[in-house]
């Protein structure tokens, strides 16, 4: 590694970069070996399977930045469709706003559940959304009677919402749906870097005990990214009803481990402090091209997804606590010798004083 | 007898008649358990003056810091700032007070921009955080300080100098009037002392009060304007640094009480077990040399972090030298791992007991015998109990260890027989060389005679024996030779007719030994005459007079 | 005599007892019969399982670690019975590769954790996808079935009197487990790397060994209790014993097991077992579905940490209110030299 690159590019922006060109190699590869690699059906295809991972990984990185992890969000996202789906075909003249607001609500009572385990009663993130995962599910299971939403008794706005596009260029269609998840993760985007909120994510998750010393509302801000999480994963079950208007009890299933795995792989540091929402985007879209691809090119089962999602979360674990964690060291080592260099040039004597 | 002139001429609350104090400790006691950490001490700091304390490990700096930080509170006296009385129950409440710690470990935000680090603290900096704005700040207040630093950077590469830089820069950001300082230079090269002094300096013009704990007594003249000398708990003297002179310092701090401490027959040692030539880890020791012979004690002094602990935890193998030689009974050896250690015969009982040393839930006999676990295993991997207790009763019945039984978890038992159980648990691997650190840290002074006892009798076995202690009387008085450290280097090794508690902190704090000669007297003999007086303000009045 | 049964009554197998007893009263007001041989045979065989694979999971957690992946091992080593059998592989040939491919990633997940030092949370995560994934990839959406008749056999019906083979093996592997947990080497050092690894280092304790062991021995066992499913069930689907992890990992903390390590007993962890046993055969009497079973057990998972944590937090503000009242009460006496005061 030169180290020209190394004073350009803090070494989380490299898996960041890295990823990104995985994602193109990916993409050129594939393009090599399916005909008609880029066809607008597939692409559009393609966006329009991003937009519910991708929201969910949105509130999913804000608890992974603090050192947490939600496996909940399928359940809440099951939830929340099914509930707003029977809402919907008891009161078809529903406001579409409404649902949508009520289906974010739902996430956000489940989220803030999670939140209030984890933050104030100490219980561990894993257990408490290993144990939410489950029972979410069967609230669902108990709330529907093993009865299924269908599309038929659905209001027929819900018809429209799911082909209605925004911007359209030749065949390739910017999907509202696809549009509402790029505003979500532009969104985060903006919440990380600009609000005070998003910095105390990365303190806490970055060390915790100083978080704790220079008197942070740890607490507070760790039960509120898990209720945004489920806020998010309410969304997300809004698009996800849209989307197939059939709604079973196995709504959403797996969904959990397909967004966690979209985090790590995005560089998102499963023990909190660094990442971004570009990442998790990138992590999507690389499992999503993954899954697709696979599924079209020769040879490949379909099942061979979760395989390579395991594999995926592996490499990318370790891959960031050893290559990482050296790049790291090269960077401070550089960074520390210019330093160096820099004060060895007798600043002291140039006259430079601010005395207040 | 006659206390100590210094201190009778410059009582603390008279010290600049025309100026009002900032923070004044008035009278502060504190006691953990029954040891007096804190007994009326009181302290006045000044805008603008920079206040150095001084005292040896356990003086009671540690605790006074947190009682002003907020980390502890006081048993008695009070705290005062601009002469209304203050509570102090968090370090948020110090922090709104406009008082600050800077410790040897920074508390940094590695994946926080340098700028962020400075003001995450800060409640009151609107909704957004306009980066820009905040960068030109923290620009603004390093500046202050004379300190460039690329703001938009992530802490994470910064070194420990420029680290507790942005610390000292958040303080200031938060419009510090106290600024307390423990240790900061511990860890800095010379260049960066340099650096941190001119920042310390330029607070000094900005009228911050500054109070400054180092070992180093060459720092503390340059900088300070007022020293503070703490000893056992107690304030001894504060004098304006031209009233004060290293050598009046290190007599004032020693004369720690040495009653009831054991006295050791000398014996003559046996051959050379452990021999070390030029023994160095980087960051940590460099060229430490000396021999340890068969029914030795060999004591360690220095101050806390002078690399003692290194060169225990590298003769043991968990933190392994990078250099030099170890010659074990006249061969060369490597030793990568504590297994190898032990295979060796060398044992290595952790000052850290109760992080390191004990499994503190489980039993007793379970401690005493995890590292000869295997010796207590039959074929089929099964635990031998009855072995296991019979060993674990005979260490109680040998070691007094106070308990109803040995199947009672350790965590039960007091300070004092915990440290048995950590001796127990190395004794039954039969070492030849036997490192303690810090043997009687915490334990009460029963314990300490019989620890005292239990390792004269180790070494009258032939066992060699290296202590690491940070009690001076306790040093002088179990060791037939000592050797000191300073920094991570040697400074010198003492015979045992040698040592004097003011050689050995001289030495421990980088003086040379020759300003010192006239008030030199064998510790054994001090540790005899000394028993039971007050002997404090008698010796330093003895020193002074002389001087 | 009273008293001291009121202080074994107060402790986490105290209360386990009693939540026993009730559970177990309720299902035999409701079933004539109950504690007959054959009706308690039946109990265990719908979880053994998962009770065998409780065993593994005692000593990971214990050991301060956690494994998330054993549910999915369980399916993968079904699906390579299956897979292998359907491939013209004798049948105890494939159970044998079964078994050495759950040792191998065991020692993967144990190498990942004990060597590159990663999370073991992080790692088994992993497993938990990837594992099931491979599953999928070997039996893909198709259920695989047509083993001999001596197999299913074997898992079905009793082999010494009504007793089953998965059950002999469960409760001579539960006297082993209590045996090295509470009476071996391997035991202790369990304890004392999940209360403290550093403090096992210092004492020349080898700890990436004991942690490999006790990861291979978690994947082995999961492989063992996949192939002994697949037998009592005559057919594996990629699905098989999905989701197990959660009601595994939720009997180890009701079994009084601490998820932070060095903490817990296997007899709590039997009691746990025969309770949650118990448990799920009282909701079906009481008509409660299998599905909802799995959320009473995730309720019952929080609840077991959860519960813990806040009577500790009640404790220790009740300790520090007297801890206050005693140092206001007790105001050091002046001049007191600091030697003195504590006692031996």
């Amino acid at each position: 590694m030169s180290n020209a690159l190394l004073r350009r590019i803090r070494p989380e922006q490299f898996r960041e970069v890295i990823l990104f060109l995985v994602v193109i190699g990916l993409l050129v590869f594939f393009s090599f070996q399916i005909n008609d690699y880029f066809n607008a059906r597939s692409v559009n295809r393609l966006t329009t399977g991003l937009a519910i991972p991708l929201v969910v990984a949105v509130g999913q990185v804000l608890v992974v930045l603090t050192r947490n992890i939600d496996l909940s969000v399928s359940s809440v996202c099951g939830l929340s469709a099914y509930m707003v789906g029977t809402l919907l075909t008891r009161q078809n003249d529903l406001h579409p706003v409404l649902a949508l607001v009520i289906a974010m609500l739902i996430g956000v009572v489940l989220g803030a559940i999670n939140g209030l385990i984890v933050a104030y009663g100490g219980v561990p993130a894993i257990i408490t959304t290993l144990g939410t995962l489950a029972l979410y599910r069967v609230v669902l299971v108990e709330f529907s009677g093993a009865r299924t939403v269908t599309t038929a008794e659905l209001p027929d706005w819900m018809n429209d919402v799911p082909s209605a596009t925004l911007a359209s260029a030749g065949g390739y269609d910017l999907r509202l749906m696809v549009g509402i998840a790029l505003v979500v993760v532009i969104l985060g985007q903006l919440t990380l870097r600009y609000l005070p909120f998003g910095r105390r994510l990365y303190a806490i998750g970055s060390n915790p005990d100083a978080a704790r010393t220079a008197g942070l509302p740890v607490r507070r801000d760790v039960f509120l990214a898990f209720t945004l999480s489920g806020m998010l994963a309410g969304l997300a079950g809004f698009m996800f009803l849209v989307r197939f208007g059939n709604i079973t009890v196995t709504a959403a299933q797996g969904l959990e481990l397909q967004v966690v795995a979209a985090v790590v792989v995005g560089g998102v540091n499963i023990f909190g402090g660094s990442g971004s929402m570009i990442g998790a985007l990138l992590g999507v879209l690389m499992i999503e091209i993954l899954q697709q691809s696979l599924l079209r090119w020769a040879g490949i089962s379909e099942f061979v997804k979760d395989a390579i999602l395991g594999l995926l979360i592996l490499v990318a674990i370790t891959a960031d606590a050893v290559i990482l964690g050296r790049l790291r060291e090269m960077w401070v080592r550089v960074r520390r010798r210019d330093r160096e260099l820099a004060q060895s040039v007798p600043a002291d004597e140039s006259g430079v004083v601010h005395g207040a | 007898m006659t206390m100590d002139p210094a201190a009778q001429v410059q009582p603390p609350a008279t010290q600049q008649a025309g100026a009002a104090p900032i923070l004044e400790m008035v009278h502060i006691s504190k006691s953990f358990g029954g040891t007096q950490a804190l007994e009326d001490v009181s302290l006045q700091l000044y805008s603008g003056e920079i206040h150095a304390l001084l005292g040896e490990n356990g003086a009671g700096k540690s605790t006074l810091i947190k009682i002003m930080t907020g980390i502890q509170q006081q048993d008695s006296g009070e705290m005062r700032i601009d002469g209304q009385q203050v509570r102090v129950a968090s370090s948020q409440d110090a922090q709104r007070l406009g008082v600050a710690a800077i410790y040897q470990e920074p508390m940094i935000f590695p994946d926080l921009s340098v700028a962020e680090n400075i003001f995450i603290g800060h409640t009151n900096r609107g909704k957004i955080v306009d980066r820009r704005r905040m960068e030109r700040e923290a620009e603004a207040v390093l500046a202050r300080l004379d300190v460039n630093l690329d703001v938009g950077e992530p802490a994470r590469g910064l070194t420990l100098a420029e680290q507790q830089t942005v610390e000292i820069a958040k303080a200031i950001s938060l419009d510090v009037r106290v600024l307390i300082m423990d240790e900061p230079t511990a860890s800095l090269s010379a260049h960066e002392v340099r650096r941190l002094f001119r920042i310390v300096a330029s607070l000094k013009r900005q009228g911050v009060a500054v109070l400054f704990i180092s070992h180093r007594m060459e720092e503390v003249f340059e900088i300070s304007d007022t020293i503070t000398v703490l000893r056992d708990g107690r304030w001894i003297s504060t004098l304006p640094r031209a009233e004060m002179t290293p050598a009046l310092a290190i007599r004032q701090m020693v004369g720690r009480e040495v009653r009831e401490l054991f006295h050791r027959e000398q014996r003559e040692p046996g051959r050379v077990r452990l021999s070390v030539r030029d023994l160095s880890r980087e960051g940590r020791f460099r060229n430490v040399s000396f021999d340890l012979r068969a029914g030795e004690v060999l004591g360690f002094a220095g101050l806390v972090g002078a690399g003692r602990t290194d060169v225990g935890l590298a003769l043991f193998g968990v933190a392994p030298a990078d250099s030099g030689v170890i010659e074990l009974d006249g061969n060369a050896v490597t030793i990568g791992s504590p297994q190898a250690a032990m295979a060796m015969g060398i044992a290595y009982s952790t000052e850290d007991r109760r992080q390191l040393g004990l499994v503190l839930p489980l039993s007793i006999s379970s401690n005493i015998t995890l590292p000869s676990l295997p010796r207590f295993l039959n074929r089929a991997g099964l635990v031998k109990r009855y072995a296991e207790r019979s060993t674990a009763e005979e260490f109680r019945e040998r070691l007094r260890i106070r308990t109803p039984s040995v199947d009672a978890p350790t965590g039960s038992l007091s300070g004092g027989n915990q440290q048995k159980v950590v001796i127990s648990k190395w004794l039954e691997t039969n070492p030849q060389v036997l490192i303690l650190d810090e043997p009687t840290r915490g334990i009460d002074v029963g314990a300490k005679v019989e620890v005292h006892q239990l390792i004269d009798e180790l070494a009258s076995k032939g066992m060699a024996i290296i202590m690491i202690s940070s009690d001076m009387p306790e040093v002088l008085a179990m060791s037939d030779r000592v050797l000191v450290m300073r920094e991570g280097r040697q400074m010198a090794i003492f015979d045992q007719r040698d040592a004097t508690q003011e050689r050995v902190l001289a030495a421990a704090m980088g003086q040379s030994d020759g300003d010192l000669t006239a008030n030199s007297e064998p510790a054994a003999a001090r540790a005899t005459t000394v028993m039971d007086a007050e002997i404090s303000g008698d010796t330093l009045a003895a020193g002074a007079n002389r001087e | 005599m009273a008293r001291d049964l009121l202080r074994r009554l107060r402790s986490w197998e105290g209360l386990l007892l009693l939540c026993l007893l009730v559970v177990l009263a309720y299902n035999i007001s409701r079933v004539p019969n109950f504690l007959t041989i054959g009706n308690q045979i039946n109990l265990f065989q719908l979880g053994i399982e998962k009770a065998i694979v409780i065993l593994a999971m005692t000593f990971v957690i214990i050991s301060g670690e956690i494994d998330l992946s054993v549910a999915s091992m369980m399916g993968l080593s079904a699906a390579i019975t299956a897979a292998a059998f359907e491939a013209g592989v004798p049948l105890p040939v494939a159970i044998l590769l079964a078994l050495s491919v759950g040792v191998g990633f065991g020692l993967i997940n144990g190498y990942f954790v004990a060597v590159v030092g990663l999370s073991s949370l992080a790692v088994t995560l992993a497993g938990y996808i990837g594992f099931r994934g491979l599953a999928r990839l070997l039996v893909q959406d198709r259920s695989v079935g047509d083993f001999p008749e001596w197999f299913t056999n074997l898992g079905q019906h009793g082999l010494i009197g009504p007793i089953t083979l998965s059950i002999a093996i469960y409760f001579i592997l539960a006297v082993l487990a209590i045996v090295v947990l509470h009476f071996s080497g391997l035991g202790r050092l369990t304890y004392v790397i999940g209360n403290s690894a550093p403090v096992a280092r210092f004492s020349g304790v080898s700890v990436v060994r004991t942690r490999l062991i006790i990861f291979m021995m978690s994947g082995l066992i999961a492989a063992l209790a996949g192939v002994l499913m697949t037998a009592r069930l005559g057919a594996v689907r990629a699905s098989t014993a999905e989701g197990f992890e959660l009601d595994i990992i939720t009997v180890v903390l009701l079994g009084g097991v601490s998820i932070f390590g060095g903490v817990g007993s296997m007899a709590g962890v039997l009691m746990a077992t025969y309770l949650v046993l118990n448990l799920r055969n009282g909701l079906v009497i009481a008509g409660v579905t299998g599905n909802t079973q799995t959320g009473i057990i995730g309720l019952l998972l929080i609840l077991s940490v959860l519960l813990p944590n806040l009577a500790a937090r009640v404790r220790e503000r009740l300790h520090r209110r007297q801890a206050d009242a005693a140092v206001r009460h007790h105001q050091p006496p002046p001049g007191d030299t600091p030697w003195v005061t504590e006692p031996g």
